[in-house]
């Protein structure tokens, strides 16, 4: 199975702690974005470890990404949109699929058996591009560990 | 209130990766993974409660477990804004509302406590994500007459966000 990134939102990081702020605060969103700006990436790794103890997943739900996957066999395709609510398959022919997913289906996809496998393909593809070096690291940590 | 669209789904992007496995960019393909990110300020709570009833969305909003409520941020409807009475009524009604949180607040009831007796006039701010098929639920119910004017003006203000970002998927939609 190929997976490759088609598109990813911009600043990972930084959206979940837009995300976790807006339930702290009443400022306006140029506010948070601006405090966030000043105290930069550490805070923003700060709030997603923070997010992470606390369960509260909800936040991850906003950084989204498409990937195209090559060699992924119809069944698979059907356990990803059966057993993931927030995540889109559409089939593009020949075993290629368009899937678009948020990251918190992408830890779940993790913490799951049968679509772990799925998971790493797209979490090694999102180290490769560079995308959130920093959600890999706090999220998947052990794997980056174990390398 | 405010509507702002914070990030959407690099469309071009998606479709020449949908180009390049020679299928076609069908409508109904784009509006799955077509996703947009909106910051909403200031509508009341009365209309989020509508809102989160599109399920199909991932929302965080400003908590009153831990932001302190001011008597400055309340809606008011128009209907009531018009006539002397009832927004005499209204503003009894607010006025002894916050009195009593503010109160309770002073003699140590926490704010999560506290906001029992809050109005759902009050204003809140959050964010929300969704995909563009879900957003297309949401104007084609919300945007309706039968609607109620706070959630149509919300609404309306994503749509012609959306359709700003990405026209070409927004005309095909409202086409159909």
């Amino acid at each position: 199975m190929k997976v490759s990134l088609v598109w990813s939102s911009p600043k990972p990081e930084r959206t979940i702690a837009v995300a976790m702020r807006r339930c702290y605060s009443t400022k306006t969103i140029e506010e948070i974005e601006s405090e966030l700006e000043q105290k930069g990436a550490e805070y923003w790794k700060y709030l997603l470890t923070k997010c992470l103890q606390d369960k509260s997943l909800d936040v991850l739900e906003h950084f989204t990404l498409s990937l195209m996957v090559e060699g992924m066999s119809e069944a698979e395709a059907v356990r990803l949109v059966g057993g993931f609510p927030y995540s889109r398959v559409s089939s593009l022919g020949a075993d290629s699929w368009l899937v678009s997913l948020n990251a918190r289906t992408l830890v779940e996809m993790w913490r799951e058996p049968a679509s772990k496998r799925f998971a790493e393909s797209v979490v090694s593809e999102l180290d490769s591009k560079q995308v959130c070096p920093v959600f890999n690291q706090v999220v998947f940590g052990e794997r980056a560990d174990a390398r | 209130m405010r509507v702002k669209l914070l990030y959407n789904t690099d469309l071009p992007a998606l479709k020449a990766a949908i180009q390049a496995k020679g299928a076609p960019d069908d409508p109904d393909v784009l509006l799955d993974h077509v996703v947009y990110m909106f910051e909403i300020e200031d509508c009341s709570r009365v209309t989020t409660h509508q809102l989160v009833r599109h399920r199909a969305a991932s929302y965080d909003q400003e908590s009153q477990r831990f932001s302190a409520a001011t008597r400055e941020g309340v809606v008011t409807p128009p209907s009531v804004q018009k006539n002397e009475a009832a927004l005499g009524a209204y503003d009894e009604a607010l006025k002894a509302v916050y009195s009593a949180y503010e109160k309770m607040v002073a003699a140590g009831i926490p704010k999560e406590d506290a906001r029992y007796v809050l109005p759902s006039a009050i204003k809140t701010k959050l964010v929300m994500t969704l995909n563009a098929r879900s957003l297309m639920h949401i104007v084609w119910q919300r945007t309706a007459l039968q609607a109620q004017w706070e959630i149509r003006e919300l609404a309306s203000k994503m749509l012609s966000l959306a359709k700003e970002a990405t026209p070409e998927l927004w005309t095909k939609i409202l086409e159909r």
